[in-house]
């Protein structure tokens, strides 16, 4: 598969489709894997759209004890194998990104497998389809990249760690990468009362509140 | 890449050795379980084989999945934990209700859909229950002797059980166990392969390999295992050989199968119980705090452990000011990604003044 994202964060208007969209893919139906966070509520409408990134070493597979998170050939990092998820989480708490989700009633971890049902058959994923920005865009790089004036990278600096992944992050500048290096602060405003936000209504309506990435 | 990382601290010669060892061991065990191989019948003697084999070759693959780091770290947590003096009855009693719960009832399996469950429960119990009856025949820990003209006596170990009349329907029932466990397997496979050709989902992720064959190979094992007891019931023994060695060929395929296939959750499920022991140990002790949100969102144990897996497999998550990524909660791990990527910007340039400000400067 030669297709992958693009996710162009600053094309977010945190409408929300993809996560709406997410919810009716067939392999982790009725539940979204899409993360949609504002990065700091007080000082902006900002969002970021957060999918898996599709490491090209999954950290999330490798701290896996039951070796259940398995990558497809076309380096796709799959959802845990439902067999084997022993439910431990630690593949939530491992992830770079914040992004698998677990349920522990039904001993499952699920995550963004950019929709492997729909991309097989050559249709785009749900989130990509509905978006109505090009945030989250499906295609190949010949396709996406001349109409983009933003740059796309596929690598992200977490303190010591740099990360390759499959899915690319549209930069609005000639930066070669991400570099997460902190607790992060919106223009220069340091965020002091992060831990007393209020978790926004939008969150709170769609259960999308928990920070441990409960579903 | 990923293969390397875990590769490298694999080491292949301890978990042959303990393979071989194992094996070795259920060797002398169908020796002296069945008193010298007295109480052996020489006509099972390829699925003793087999057993021997497929078994040395669980351990092998058992002991290689314990060398993952997380797996080992889990593991050794997981004993520790449950041997603490001032908790080891509370420790027992909820291992006990975890193991009733979800390998028993499996209840989990019912929280994902009643069909699932019903689909897991009738292959599993059918499974189960078949092993508990046909390998202790196998290996000559059980056998049976006729007393007088209808009683029959079990002798376990060699040691003699209750005389049962053979025309009782408790003789009736021990005779045609294996019949109702592979109907209940039949049942369960068919139910398994409705929904793989059906569901979507399933569709687009299953593999034949993994996803088919163990149900096809338990069909033919159930469909050819009934067929002996047809043969012999109504057919007077006809076609009884073939059909006993092709049912002893698919079980032995089987048996082969079990270390690397799909089937290997079997052994490897009952480490969920360890996991909860050491989730609601953990639960109990410090919590983590999100450094950046001071959300109590984990046990502190649990993430130092997982920092240690996460450097043992040679990443450095380690911040500017000391913590590691793992250290933050999911949440706040895309917010400072997202704070990141928002701080790339160059607010000059003039992708940010609009088509009208670009106008204007010219």
């Amino acid at each position: 598969m030669k297709e992958t994202m693009f996710i162009d964060p600053q094309r977010c208007i945190g409408c929300r489709s993809c996560v709406a969209a997410c919810r009716e893919c067939s392999t982790h139906k009725g539940y979204s894997m899409i993360h949609l966070d504002y990065i700091d509520r007080r000082e902006t409408t900002a969002t970021m759209p957060t999918v898996c990134m599709h490491c090209e070493e999954p950290t999330c597979a490798l701290v896996c004890p039951a070796d259940a998170i398995k990558m497809s050939e076309d380096g796709v990092v799959m959802s845990a194998l439902k067999p084997r998820c022993i439910d431990c989480r630690n593949c939530v708490n491992a992830c770079p990104f914040g992004v698998p989700k677990y349920n522990s009633e039904i001993h499952l971890q699920m995550k963004c497998d950019m929709c492997f049902d729909r991309t097989s058959e050559g249709l785009k994923p749900m989130c990509a389809s509905v978006c109505p920005t090009g945030a989250i865009s499906f295609g190949t790089y010949e396709q996406i990249v001349p109409l983009r004036r933003t740059k796309p990278v596929k690598s992200h600096v977490f303190g010591n760690q740099r990360v390759e992944t499959k899915v690319y992050l549209m930069l609005p500048t000639d930066a070669e990468e991400v570099s997460v290096d902190g607790c992060g602060v919106f223009e220069g405003k340091v965020a002091v009362d992060a831990h007393e936000d209020h978790e926004s209504w939008m969150e709170s309506q769609s259960q999308e509140a928990n920070k441990a990435n409960e579903f | 890449m990923t293969g390397e990382r875990q590769i490298s601290t694999m080491n292949y010669g301890s978990s042959t050795l303990l393979g071989v060892a194992a094996a070795a061991l259920l060797t002398v065990l169908v020796m002296v379980g069945s008193r010298n191989l007295e109480n052996y019948d020489s006509a099972l003697f390829g699925y003793t084989v087999a057993s021997v084999v497929a078994f040395g070759a669980i351990v092998y693959r058992y002991a290689l999945w314990l060398q993952r780091p997380a797996t080992r770290i889990y593991w050794k947590r997981g004993w520790q934990l449950y041997r603490q003096r001032n908790k080891f009855v509370k420790n027992t009693g909820s291992a006990a209700k975890t193991f009733f719960g979800n390998i028993v009832a499996q209840k989990f399996i019912f929280k994902r859909g009643f069909n699932r469950w019903l689909m897991h429960f009738l292959i599993a119990w059918g499974c189960v229950l078949s092993a508990m009856v046909t390998f202790p025949l196998v290996f000559g820990w059980v056998h049976f002797e006729l007393e007088g003209d209808l009683g029959y006596r079990a002798y376990l170990f060699g040691f003699p059980l209750q005389l049962m009349d053979g025309r009782s329907l408790q003789a009736w029932v021990t005779f045609h166990a294996l019949d109702f466990t592979a109907v209940m397997v039949i049942a369960g496979c068919a139910i398994a392969i409705h929904r793989r050709l059906h569901d979507r989902g399933a569709i687009a992720l299953q593999q034949f390999l993994l996803d088919f064959v163990p149900h096809l190979l338990l069909i033919a094992i159930s469909v050819s295992g009934l067929m002996l007891t047809a043969s012999s019931l109504w057919f007077q023994g006809y076609m009884y050989s073939f059909i006993s060695l092709s049912h002893q060929a698919i079980v032995i395929m089987t048996l082969f199968y079990l270390p690397f296939g799909k089937l290997f959750h079997i052994v490897q499920r009952p480490a969920s119980i360890g996991v909860e022991l050491y989730q609601k140990n953990s639960a109990e002790l410090t919590r983590a705090l999100c450094p950046r949100c001071k959300t109590d969102f984990a046990g502190q144990m649990w993430i130092d452990d997982l920092n240690k897996v996460v450097s043992e497999l040679g990443f450095d998550y380690t911040m500017p000011d000391g913590t590691k990524l793992q250290d933050y909660c999911p949440r706040c791990k895309r917010v400072m990604r997202g704070l990141a990527y928002s701080g790339l910007a160059n607010k000059s340039d003039g992708v940010f003044q609009g088509a009208r400000a670009a106008a204007a400067k010219d």
